[in-house]
């Protein structure tokens, strides 16, 4: 087969099979958060079937601002899942962290253009919660990176990766614990889970930018949602949990940072924005360069 | 506000901060609104400059509907006028009309009567609980203590056969008595809300989180808030003693010990902290109807309700709702129907005065909070 042909199989592969796995954890999720909340839940697929209701649904665009800024957003989150290795498949063969932590900040810039030409001012203070939010926990994950970088010399993730491969003693958890408390809590703002849900809060700003996105448009924010799943818990399973040697072990282990994050969100209320990115700096921010002075010094 | 042809509001944050302020639509079709009410907020960035309540919109008019209904209807209009927690509607107008009646209802009538203002206040304070986590997206609380009122409500189905909106009150007393074994389904509710109190306390009013929100949100000193209308809890949590069972008691109150407790600050934490006390004392207070109830007749023989003439005259009756305190004017010609029914609700004072000085200035992140921590029910705004 022509290489050209099997590099696009393998891409459509990823772009299907990230969607795939984030609405699988999407709803594993809501069925997670039902039981600890003493519910039955919605069953497990049930994700799917919302995706598929909102394609068959009447869309409603304001411009078409509006129409590219979310494929935008999409495109962007789809082009990063490509470089997350996933077990030992890796479509590029080389993943650099800093290139990933740039791609996805295009989802949430794609996001921020194409609701704030829909003109809601509820969508419009969730985006703009949202880019206040990613300079609270990007900061964080920078030094965490930082500290990585300066023991591999390296930001491959497969390097990261394939250097936690000895088994669960050698996993990153061990080397940088303080970095990983770090990303942990920077990762219950990336995915949006309380107490850093400020981009959706629904009592205060009306559910923000999904608040104008009907049909397709709806349709594609639960798509965005499941791809931003994929690449983050991947990029987590990656950093600091051995990765993994086979796709399973991969999916538990990503279900599992995500389980985690669950539980967190099912016993906290919202922080106000400002409350939330001062607590980011102050405890993600210290326990990152903490992380960093330590590796540099004795790492 | 003025803006020139041709702009939106929004344009204008873009382009000329002289012109940055637009106007939020706060309700009624907001998850953050509670019924059919809404604040129009003029803002700036997501900081509120000025506050419209926009009230109108329940279209049910109560006060003159309940003109046009013979006396026994207006007990299926009455509980609508709050929805979480209606007894102390019915309570209140049936006192009113048999104030006029000049009638005493039986004493097991009144210990029903209490019984069933103390469930109905369990349930309203479950709500409002679980409401305040629901506006701080702090969704289990809300979802598990829906569990708990679900448990309350199946007793009123058992006693009324209704859940949300029972009608059981009727003027000379109760519709229908206490069946076989319902008193004892009630004390094991009781000890098991008892036994969820520090489940709450963990979950919502110890949260670290919760406490960061709610504190200092919403002060109100207890010179204002007598002077604005406010009572019940929110009352109480600016340290004023003031509870309309201790204060001018009605039904069996005069014989139940009320160890009525408060909470200080003035602030929403502290309105938070008062409905928790409160709850727990209305459980005790269940317990010691329970143990008190007398037996005897449950109504007075008033004949055929749907034909009740009420004699000319008029009274006033006031009741400790889960809110604040509810009042009943009603006045009497003489005829089939009221000729004239006043409602006062403990919405009023916060929903639509208050919120001029204490949402200016806040940002948007805390008027669902806000309007949680005061309970406000837009129906007994729009009445």
């Amino acid at each position: 087969m022509n290489a050209y042909a099997l590099l696009g199989i393998k891409l459509i592969g990823v772009s299907f099979g990230s969607m795939a796995v984030g609405l699988l954890f999407m709803g594993l999720g809501r069925k997670v958060t039902a039981r600890i909340q003493r519910r039955m839940g919605p069953p497990f697929y049930q994700s799917f079937i919302d995706v598929i209701k909102c394609f068959t649904k009447t869309s409603i665009t304001h411009n078409f601002v509006m129409d590219l800024g979310i494929i935008m957003a999409l495109g962007g989150l789809i082009a990063t899942a490509f470089f997350i290795p996933f077990a030992n498949f890796s479509i590029l063969g080389s993943s650099s962290v800093v290139i990933v932590l740039y791609l996805m900040s295009i989802g949430y810039l794609g996001m921020a253009m194409g609701v704030s030409a829909s003109g809601n001012p509820n969508a419009t203070i969730g985006i703009s919660r949202a880019l206040a939010l990613m300079m609270g926990y990007e900061i964080p994950f920078v030094m965490v990176i930082m500290a990585m970088l300066i023991t591999y010399n390296s930001s491959d993730l497969l390097t990261y990766a394939v250097a936690q491969s000895n088994g669960i003693g050698s996993w990153h958890i061990w080397k940088y614990p303080l970095g990983f408390i770090a990303v942990e809590i920077a990762f219950q703002a990336m995915v949006g889970e309380a107490p850093y849900d400020h981009m959706i809060a629904p009592a205060e700003i009306a559910s923000g930018p999904m608040v104008e996105l009907s049909g397709k448009y709806l349709g594609i924010g639960f798509l965005l949602h499941a791809v931003q799943l994929y690449v983050e818990t991947g990029l987590i399973v990656n950093l600091f949990l051995g990765g993994a040697s086979s796709w399973y072990v991969m999916l538990v282990k990503m279900f599992a940072v995500y389980f985690t994050t669950l539980s967190i969100n099912a016993v906290m209320a919202r922080y106000r924005i400002e409350q939330g990115i001062r607590h980011l700096w102050i405890w993600a921010g210290s326990f990152g360069l903490l992380q960093l002075i330590y590796t540099r010094i004795w790492g | 506000m003025y803006l020139p042809d041709g702009y939106t509001t929004l344009d204008k944050i873009s382009e000329n901060d002289d012109y940055a302020v637009y106007d939020l639509f706060f309700g009624p079709n907001h998850p953050g609104m509670h019924g059919n009410f809404g604040y129009v907020l003029d803002m700036v960035g997501t900081e509120i400059l000025r506050v419209r309540p926009n009230a109108g919109q329940l279209h049910r008019g109560f006060e003159k509907a309940m003109e046009n209904k013979l006396w026994a209807q207006n007990l299926s209009l009455i509980p609508r006028v709050c929805v979480p927690d209606p007894d102390p509607n019915e309570v209140a107008y049936c006192q009113a009309v048999e104030a006029i009646l000049g009638v005493e209802i039986p004493r097991r009538a009144r210990y029903i009567r209490s019984i069933v203002l103390e469930m109905s206040r369990l349930g309203s304070f479950l709500m409002g609980m679980g409401g305040v986590g629901g506006a701080l997206g702090h969704y289990s609380t809300m979802y598990l203590m829906m569990i708990d009122r679900d448990l309350i409500l199946d007793l009123f189905e058992a006693l009324t056969g209704g859940r949300v909106y029972h009608i059981y009150n009727i003027p000379g007393g109760v519709r229908r008595d206490i069946p076989d074994g319902w008193t004892d389904k009630l004390l094991e509710l009781c000890d098991r809300l008892e036994s969820k109190l520090p489940e709450w306390d963990r979950l919502l009013y110890e949260n670290p989180v919760v406490q960061d929100r709610l504190g200092g949100l919403g002060y109100i000193s207890a010179e204002e808030a007598m002077s604005s209308g406010i009572t019940g809890p929110s009352l109480r949590a600016c340290g004023v003693k003031a509870d309309v069972r201790i204060d001018t008691p009605y039904a069996a109150y005069d014989e139940i010990e009320i160890n009525s407790k408060l909470s200080e600050g003035g602030d929403a934490l502290a309105r938070a902290v008062q409905v928790r006390l409160d709850f727990e004392e209305a459980v005790n207070i269940i317990r010691r109807l329970v143990k008190q109830l007398p037996d005897g007749d449950y109504k007075l023989d008033l004949g055929n309700i749907s034909k009740l003439r009420v004699p000319k005259g008029d009274a006033y009756s006031k009741v400790e709702a889960s809110k604040g305190e509810f009042g009943y004017y009603v006045v009497s010609d003489g005829g089939l129907k009221p000729y004239r029914v006043s409602v006062r609700g403990p919405s009023m004072p916060a929903g639509m005065y208050l919120c001029h000085k204490h949402l200016r200035g806040m940002k948007i992140d805390d008027v669902a909070v806000w309007m949680a921590s005061f309970a406000i029910c837009p129906p007994d705004i729009d009445r």
